[in-house]
C-alpha cells in the first residue's frame, strides 16, 4: 500500500447558507455539493458558486451523466438538474446509515458510515448487487479510470484510499491533516479529487496521485 | 455523519425534538443514541435524555474521544438541569480537557460553564468566579456568550452587585437574542424580574416599604445603621457585627431599631426576645445581662442605653437607624440568615452556629425546603443546604452536538 499525505490543492468555500458540506459530485463543468436542505452548484475555476436546488440533501451526491442523486434520510433521490425535480427515489441500503454515492458503469455506489461497508445497488430498484467492507467508517464514494476510492473519518482522522473493489484491500492512502475531516468524495476524471469538509462549510481539492500521466476524460462520472 | 443523523441533527438544530426523534427512534448506534438523548432532554424527559447519552458515550468508546467527551459534557449539562450536584466534577474536566486538546473550543468552553454554574449553584461563590476570570466570551457563539453574562449575573448578584449584574443581564439579552433560543432569552427575562422585584422590606421611622435589589445595596453602602434582619447582623459600610449566633441579642437589636429614635419598654424586650412570656424578675435580670451583651459588642457602632422604661439605640458615627427585613417574615428567620450570604451549609454546621440541636435544624430546613425557600443537594453526611439560585444556571439545554465532525 502506498501512503502519504494528501496534497490539497485548493480550497473552495464556505458558501453563504451552506455551511455543512455532505455529498459531493461533477457533471464535467460545475461542481454539486449537498448541504441539508439543498445542492449547490459552483465553476471549480472561478470558484463561484452558479446555482442552488432546493431539496432534502443529507449524504452523498452523485451524477450519472444526466441525472443527480441524492441521498435523503433512508432514500436515494433522482433530480432532473434542469428543473431540480425528484422525478423517482429508491430506498438507501443501509435504511439511513447512508453516507457516500457514487455512479460507475449502469450502478451506484453507497458508503454505509458506521458499518463500514460500500454497498453496489440497482439504480431502479435499489436491489443490493455486491457489498464490499472497508476498516474504517466510510464517508464519501467515487469511482474514476477503473479505481474505487472512499473517504473515511474514524477516531478524529480522516484520510482518502483506494481500495480493490473486489477484496477491499487499501491499495493507497492519503492522510488528511489533523481535524480535517471528508464526507463526500467526487473525481473530476482527472487528477482531482473533490472532498466535501463537512462542518468547515468547504470543498477542498485533493491530487489524486498518479493520474498526472493520464488524459483528461470526455465524459464524466464513468 | 450519516445521512438520517443528518437529518435528525438538522431537525434538533431547528428546535424540532420529535422530528428529529421521528428520524433516529429505531437505532441503536451511538450517534443515533446521542441524538436521542437530547431530544428526550429537550422534551423534559430528563432521566431518559440522560440514560440515553450515557450509553451513547459509551458506544462512542475512547477511540471517538472528542464524540465522546461531548456526550459527557451533554450528561453533566442534563444532570445539572435535574439538579444532580452529585455529578462527578471530576468527569466532567477530563471531557473538558480532551475537547480542549482536540481544538473544539466552543464546546471546552461549555463545560467549563457548567463547572461555574454547578459551583455557584452550590453556594462556592469564589471558586465560581475564578474559574469565570479564565474565560474570555468574546470569541463565543451568542448562546454561550450568554449562558457567561448569566453566570457574572449570578454571582453579582448573590455579592449585591446590583449594576454589574444588570450590565452582565442586558448584554445576556442581546446575546440571548441573537443566538435565537427563546428558552434562553425568557431565562434573561426572568432573571431581570428578580431585579426589579422586592428583595427586601425597610423598616425605619414606624413605616416600611419594599426595596429592590439595588435599593438595599445603596442602602448597606450609606452612612445608615442597618440592623439586618436578612444576615442577622448590624452594620454599617464598613463594619459588620453579626449576630447570627446570638438570636436573642439580634431580637433585641431589631427591637431596638424598629423603634428608634425612640426607647423601647423592659416588658416589650422581654416579650420580643424570650418568646412572649409575661415578664417576671427572672426575666428583668436576664434582660440585663443580655442588653449588657449586646451594648459590649455593639460599642463600635451604637450605644444601648437606659430609659424611664426601657432601652434605646443611640448610634455613634451615622446618623439613623434602619432594620432592613426579608420581604416577607417568615419562621425559622435564624437559619435563614445563614443561608443568605449564598453559600452552601451542613445542618450540623449550621446547629452548631445556631447553638441549636439538630433535630432542630433539621425540622427548620424541612419547613423551609417545603415551602421552597432552601433547596438543599447531595445525601446523607454529605447533604448541604442553601437559599434558592439566582440567575447563572439557566436550565435551556445548550447541548453540544456529540457526533464527530470539524
Amino acid at each position: 500500500m502506498n501512503r502519504s499525505a494528501a496534497e490539497i490543492l485548493r480550497e473552495y468555500g464556505p458558501f453563504p447558507g451552506a455551511d455543512d458540506v455532505a455529498g459531493v459530485t461533477f457533471d464535467g463543468r460545475q461542481v454539486w455539493f449537498a448541504s441539508g436542505d439543498r445542492l449547490n452548484a459552483f465553476d471549480p475555476e472561478s470558484g463561484t458558486l452558479q446555482r442552488t436546488i432546493d431539496v432534502a440533501a443529507h449524504a452523498g451526491t452523485a451524477f450519472d451523466g444526466r441525472h443527480l442523486y441524492q441521498i435523503a434520510e433512508d432514500r436515494i433521490q433522482k433530480i432532473e438538474p434542469a428543473t431540480g425535480r425528484v422525478i423517482s427515489t429508491i430506498p438507501a441500503p443501509g435504511g439511513g446509515g447512508d453516507s457516500g454515492l457514487a455512479w460507475a458503469e449502469g450502478t451506484l455506489w453507497v458508503g454505509q458510515y458506521r458499518d463500514r461497508k460500500i454497498h453496489q445497488i440497482d439504480p431502479e430498484t435499489g436491489a443490493i448487487l455486491r457489498t464490499i467492507e472497508s476498516s474504517r467508517f466510510v464517508t464519501g464514494v467515487t469511482w474514476v479510470d477503473g479505481e474505487l476510492w472512499h473517504g473515511t473519518w474514524e477516531g478524529g482522522e480522516s484520510d482518502v484510499r483506494r481500495i480493490d473493489p473486489r477484496t477491499g484491500k487499501v491499495l493507497e492512502q492519503l492522510d488528511m491533516p489533523a481535524g480535517m475531516g471528508v464526507s463526500g468524495l467526487e473525481s473530476d476524471g482527472g487528477d482531482r479529487l473533490y472532498c466535501g469538509g463537512e462542518k468547515s462549510g468547504k470543498v477542498r481539492a485533493v491530487r489524486r496521485p498518479g493520474a498526472q500521466s493520464r488524459r483528461r476524460p470526455e465524459a464524466p462520472g464513468d | 455523519m450519516d445521512s438520517l443523523i443528518t437529518a435528525a441533527a438538522r431537525a434538533l438544530a431547528a428546535g424540532d425534538p420529535l422530528g428529529a426523534l421521528k428520524r433516529v427512534a429505531l437505532r441503536d448506534d451511538a450517534p443515533a443514541l446521542a441524538l436521542r438523548g437530547i431530544a428526550m432532554a429537550q422534551l423534559g424527559d430528563l432521566a431518559r435524555g440522560k440514560a440515553l447519552v450515557r450509553s451513547a458515550a459509551r458506544a462512542f468508546g475512547p477511540k471517538e474521544a472528542v464524540a465522546h467527551a461531548r456526550c459527557i459534557v451533554a450528561e453533566a449539562e442534563i444532570a445539572l438541569a435535574a439538579r444532580d450536584l452529585g455529578w462527578p466534577a471530576k468527569t466532567l474536566d477530563a471531557a473538558r480537557a480532551t475537547l480542549e486538546a482536540h481544538g473544539d473550543r466552543a464546546n471546552a468552553a461549555h463545560a467549563r460553564y457548567l463547572e461555574v454554574r454547578r459551583l455557584l449553584l452550590v453556594g462556592r461563590l469564589d471558586e465560581a468566579e475564578q474559574r469565570l476570570a479564565e474565560l474570555d466570551p468574546a470569541p463565543f457563539p451568542p448562546a454561550l456568550s450568554a449562558a457567561h453574562e448569566l453566570v457574572v449575573a449570578g454571582i453579582a448578584m448573590r455579592r449585591l452587585h446590583t449594576q454589574t449584574a444588570r450590565d452582565a443581564l442586558a448584554r445576556a439579552g442581546r446575546a440571548a437574542r441573537e443566538a435565537r433560543i427563546p428558552a434562553l432569552a425568557a431565562e434573561v427575562e426572568s432573571a431581570s424580574l428578580l431585579l426589579d422585584t422586592p428583595a427586601a422590606r425597610l423598616i425605619a421611622h414606624g413605616a416600611e416599604r419594599p426595596l429592590r435589589l439595588e435599593e438595599v445595596e445603596a442602602l448597606l453602602a450609606s452612612k445608615v445603621l442597618v440592623v439586618d434582619a436578612c444576615r442577622h447582623a448590624v452594620r454599617e459600610p464598613h463594619l459588620v457585627i453579626s449576630l447570627a449566633t446570638r438570636p436573642v441579642l439580634f431580637a433585641l437589636a431589631r427591637t431596638l431599631g424598629e423603634a428608634w429614635p425612640g426607647d423601647v419598654a423592659r416588658d416589650t424586650l422581654i416579650a420580643r426576645a424570650f418568646g412572649g412570656k409575661s415578664a417576671d424578675e427572672s426575666h428583668r435580670a436576664r434582660l440585663r445581662v443580655e442588653i449588657g451583651r449586646l451594648r459590649t459588642l455593639l460599642r463600635p457602632l451604637a450605644r444601648v442605653s437606659a430609659t424611664q422604661r426601657g432601652f434605646a439605640l443611640a448610634p455613634r458615627g451615622v446618623g439613623e437607624v434602619m432594620v432592613l427585613a426579608r420581604p416577607v417574615e417568615e419562621p425559622h428567620a435564624a437559619v435563614l440568615a445563614f443561608l443568605t450570604d449564598g453559600e452552601s451549609w451542613s445542618s450540623s454546621a449550621l446547629a452548631l452556629a445556631l447553638g441549636a440541636s439538630q433535630r432542630t435544624v433539621q425540622r427548620a430546613l424541612d419547613a423551609l425546603g417545603a415551602a421552597g425557600k432552601v433547596q438543599s443537594f447531595g445525601r446523607g453526611r454529605a447533604r448541604r443546604w442553601m437559599t434558592p439560585p439566582v440567575p447563572g444556571f439557566t436550565t435551556t439545554l445548550l447541548l453540544p452536538a456529540p457526533w464527530p465532525g470539524d
